[in-house]
């Protein structure tokens, strides 16, 4: 409340008031199911992934590899020509130091989320998480190295890669 | 693949599944409240005239949108009616086959302005047309919950 504006308003209702049924309502849980086809590239990019390998696209035209691949080069306008085995290693180009996890619950060690950009690529990277390293220290431009799950485990998505750390120099 | 290969279900594809959460609660309002209850209580539908431009709004507002007069004339509708315009519904919302088809209608009550929107049975789908009569068809009193579906149904009245 504000000082010249004493009460709002309106009907004010407790939730007490919806559970004893005090107030009418209407309730819903609407079923949000989707599925996303990956597409030609993502669906290659997820298979290598598997081999424990990271794979791009690369345009004659201009040069550039772009990770995670896609078929289409979006700065010549022109299909792109040809798949490239990347290294698993790369840079820190930006990175954010999370204490809250998804759902928004307070988290002992704090998660760092990462935009890597793959040794061999030219420009912004991939979107994943550094592990081993002390928050504090994480920089931009710092070198970085997959640590991948064991094949066993690996399942045809980006989790195959369990997280990038820091490599010593 | 090629260019005349057509994928019919999207999990042919390398595919990822999921679910967003989805959750919500509407409470009905003022009017909504006076409106429902009637229904519930005494199986009587009302309406709330505007006293500037004298509309009967159906469903009840609090205020009038043409002439932002608030709203507190309160009118006991008809249980009767016509049919605005309908629909013959064979699927249900999921896109499986009904057994039976529904026909859903925008009923006008005699003496309000506005429609609601219910179910019409007891007739069958080839018999029903616009400017046809239909009456509400209200629940049993202690199946009543407080909802539009308190009133079961609209059927044309037995003559």
């Amino acid at each position: 409340m504000s000082v010249k504006i004493k009460e709002y308003p309106g009907t004010p209702i407790r939730e007490e008031d919806l559970k004893q049924g005090k107030v009418l309502s209407v309730s819903y849980q609407p079923k949000a199911k989707y599925i996303w086809s990956v597409g030609v590239a993502i669906g290659r990019y997820l298979a290598e992934l598997k081999n424990g390998r990271i794979i791009g696209r690369q345009c004659d035209k201009c040069g550039r590899i772009v990770i995670p691949p896609r078929m289409f080069c979006e700065w010549c306008f022109r299909p792109n020509d040809r798949w490239i085995i990347l290294k698993d290693s790369g840079v820190v180009n930006t990175f954010s130091v999370s204490h809250i996890s998804a759902d928004a619950t307070r988290i002992k060690e704090p998660l760092i989320p990462a935009v890597i950009q793959i040794d061999g690529t030219t420009e912004a990277g991939i979107l994943h998480l550094i592990g081993e390293a002390d928050p504090k220290r994480v920089e931009f431009g710092m070198r970085v190295q997959a640590l991948w799950k064991p094949p066993q485990e690996r399942k045809g998505s980006i989790m195959d890669i369990r997280y990038f750390r820091p490599v010593e120099r | 693949m090629g260019f005349t290969e057509k994928i019919q279900s999207p999990k042919d594809m390398k595919h990822l599944e999921g679910e967003i959460p989805v959750n919500y609660l509407y409470t009905v309002g003022v009017a909504g409240e006076r409106f429902l209850r009637e229904i519930k209580e005494n199986a009587k539908i009302l309406g709330v005239r505007c006293k500037k431009c004298n509309l009967v709004h159906l469903p009840p507002r609090t205020y009038c949108e043409r002439c932002f007069e608030q709203l507190d004339e309160w009118v006991e509708l008809a249980n009767e009616g016509q049919v605005e315009t309908f629909t013959v519904c064979h699927f249900d919302l999921d896109g499986n086959r009904l057994a039976k088809p529904d026909i859903l209608a925008v009923v006008k009550l005699k003496g309000a302005n506005g429609s609601i929107i219910h179910r019409i049975q007891e007739t069958h789908d080839r018999d029903i047309y616009i400017g046809m009569t239909v009456e509400a068809v209200f629940r049993e009193r202690k199946d009543r919950v407080g909802s539009i579906l308190d009133i079961a149904f609209f059927r044309p009245p037995a003559r």
